[in-house]
């Protein structure tokens, strides 16, 4: 298990940059997870850390050495790929000896390998099978498995999950989970599900533009991002944004599109100057039935899930609120709906979309 | 309702007339071969009883293990060596990315409809001064490097997972190791197509071959075919016997590589 350090890395494809400068440091057995819009720049990131991809500009050190130009099988690392990428020709056992085969490690030494990744994954009854012949899981495992069998000191996963159904995917998540404590290495793993970025990262990296947002703990983003694109990106359903401005007195937020209700600052925020335009920030599942704060508003949808409700609705037509609530059964689209908050809840962002702290 | 009757009617009449124009021919010739070429000029369409006289005069005129011999060598030399040189090319063509891949390309498939008998007088200078002239490898050089079979590379390496190379590559392969050992046996059917094709073409080859060989002992069946038919009184039961032994290998070897090879057309990658 590797740690690793990048320092002001870039890639430009032609003329374009689509990755813009990233330093991060990932401790060794770590588990690290990349999230951020289709086309922010994870997979091409991750693939810089695999080699498969050149770098442009910076550094790359995985466990203490400098990796820039080091061959892709030499970096200490393993990748599972979004389509598995198992080879057609060849039987599950095949490959997974491959890399070990060319890398002339004696055929009794490779079975062994195999033999033990087998067990971990419980493939032992499917080694005879061409890829082919696997379902989507078991073709997942056979991946992860000639992954293993590699015996790297960082596991690299591109969306690994988003081919399989919603029951399969719950189960690798777990299974993913159970592995990184087994095997205690480093992994890196992109994805673009919140869920599985929530649930299995130590570390999650929100990347936005080529750039890194914000790097954090997955309740240090929910809880305490620092920006609007984080706020907004972690967390389902999505935080909503509410338009505001510091009132006259610099220690209230007024809500103009919402009656002019207003909100009093939490004592450790900074003030800013009164009459500057903010963001307040409030997730749905913030409103509670006895906050101190209202917003009078009328219901324009529901979606009942069982345990909770979540009511999409709007001051006078304006921008849709959702709040998640319990025992509201019996609310129905039209109806009057008091949504109640605590001011401490709330986030608040300058008009650049940085967090006012 | 009527109409439905009507429109099968007519498919099937028309498929019925197109199995008949492909078929007859063929069947013509296998009868052919059985019967006197007396016979054959009066229009006998059944089975004869002249088969074995057929094979002693054919064997008496050509020798039929030497000109079999040389044709094998050189189509499955051609087919060997084209399908190395070509595949490679396909394949680089559409992996490697450069700023003059696609002009390059684009000036092969011009190439393209420049016909043979263009080529055939300067080519067969080349071949002369190379002092390559009435060999084997005179023949086969100059069809090595297939544009239409480096056209069909590029094509099917299109359905070839960037993926699977990456794969390779974290597991420590090499570019050339890459081809040998993922590419080239993931994509069977596209070879087994391309081999059919291949080996027919430099089978059935006329033009060129009988450009380049001179001499009786280099022949290939189809030089050997055509001078029968030009003897005097030509035998039309012998001519039709050796179009009938002619046709055979190509016919093995479709028949042995049927399944890749309509696959390999299909273009699917398993
Ligand atoms: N080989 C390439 N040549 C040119 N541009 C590329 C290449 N590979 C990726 N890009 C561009 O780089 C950007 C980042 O792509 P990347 O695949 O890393 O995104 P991603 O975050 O993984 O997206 P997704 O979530 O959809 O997988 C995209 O705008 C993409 O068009
Ligand atoms: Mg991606």
């Amino acid at each position: 298990m590797s740690g690793l350090k990048l320092r002001g890395v870039r890639k430009s494809f032609g003329s374009v940059e689509v990755i813009r400068g990233i330093d991060l440091d990932i401790e060794p057995n770590e588990f690290v997870v990349f999230v951020g819009p289709s086309g922010c720049g994870k997979s091409t990131l991750l693939r810089m850390i695999a080699g498969l991809e050149g770098i442009t500009e910076g550094e790359l050190d995985i466990g203490g050495t400098r990796m820039n130009d080091v061959d892709p099988s030499k970096r200490g690392i393993a990748m599972v790929f979004q389509t598995y990428a198992l080879y057609p020709h060849m039987s599950v056992r095949q490959n997974m000896g491959f890399a070990l085969k060319f890398a002339g490690v004696a055929k009794d030494e490779i079975d062994r390998q195999v033999d033990e990744a087998a067990r971990i994954l419980e493939l032992a009854p499917l080694m005879h099978r061409r890829p082919g012949e696997l379902s989507g899981g078991q073709r997942q495992r056979v991946a992860i498995g000639r992954a293993i069998v590699r015996h790297p000191e960082v596991f690299l996963f591109d969306e690994p999950l988003s081919n399989l159904d919603a029951e399969l995917r719950v189960h690798m998540r777990i299974e993913i989970a159970r592995l990184h404590k087994e095997l205690a290495t480093t992994i890196i793993y992109v994805t673009h599900d919140q869920v599985e970025a929530m649930t299995l990262a130590d570390k999650i990296v929100v990347m936005r533009d080529g750039s890194v947002a914000q790097v954090g703990s997955p309740l240090t983003l929910y809880d305490d991002p620092d920006n609007l694109f984080v706020a907004g990106f972690i967390g389902s359903p999505k935080m909503n944004f509410l338009k505001g401005v510091v009132a006259e007195s610099g220690a209230d937020v007024r809500l103009p599109e919402y009656g002019d209700q207003i909100i009093p600052l939490h004592d450790s925020v900074a003030r800013p100057a009164a009459g500057t335009d903010v963001t307040v920030g409030i997730r749905p599942e913030q409103f509670e039935p006895d906050g101190r704060t209202k917003l009078d508003l009328k219901i324009e949808m529901i979606e009942h899930l069982g345990g909770e409700t979540y009511v999409y609705a709007s001051h006078n037509d304006g921008e849709v609120i959702t709040v998640a609530a319990r025992d509201a059964r019996a609310v129905k689209p039209g109806q009057n709906f008091v949504a109640r908050f605590n001011p401490t809840s709330v986030l608040l962002f300058g008009t650049d979309g940085n967090r006012i702290r | 309702m009527n109409f439905m009757i009507v429109r099968r009617a007519a498919v099937y009449l028309s498929l019925s007339i197109a199995t008949f124009i492909s078929i007859f021919p063929f069947y013509w010739m296998v009868v052919g071969a059985t019967n006197e070429s007396r016979d054959i000029v009066t229009g006998k369409s059944t089975i004869g009883t002249n088969l074995v006289a057929n094979f002693q005069n054919l064997l008496a005129q050509v020798d039929l293990a030497q000109v079999f011999w040389n044709s094998a060598v050189v189509a499955i030399a051609a087919t060997v060596l084209t399908l190395a040189v070509s595949s490679l090319a396909g394949y680089g063509f559409e992996i490697f990315r450069s700023r003059v891949r696609e002009r390059i390309f684009q000036i092969l498939l011009l190439l393209l409809s420049i016909p043979f008998a263009a080529l055939m007088v300067p080519l067969f200078v080349m071949i002369s001064r190379a002092h390559l002239s009435n060999t084997f490898t005179a023949v086969i050089l100059p069809t090595v490097a297939s544009i239409f079979i480096i056209f069909y590379f590029r094509q099917a390496t299109k359905a070839f997972p960037g993926e699977l190379r990456d794969a390779a590559r974290v597991d420590g392969l090499k570019e050339w190791q890459i081809f040998l050992y993922v590419y080239l046996p993931s994509m069977r059917s596209t070879y087994a197509a391309a081999t059919i094709i291949v080996f027919m073409t430099s089978w059935n080859n006329y033009l060129w071959p009988l450009i380049v060989l001179q001499t009786e002992d280099k022949k290939t069946i189809t030089l050997v075919i055509s001078s029968l038919t030009s003897a005097y009184t030509p035998d039309f039961g012998v001519i039709l016997l050796s179009t009938v032994l002619a046709t055979l290998p190509t016919l093995i070897i479709f028949f042995v590589l049927q399944r890749q090879f309509v696959q390999g057309m299909l273009g699917s990658v398993k």
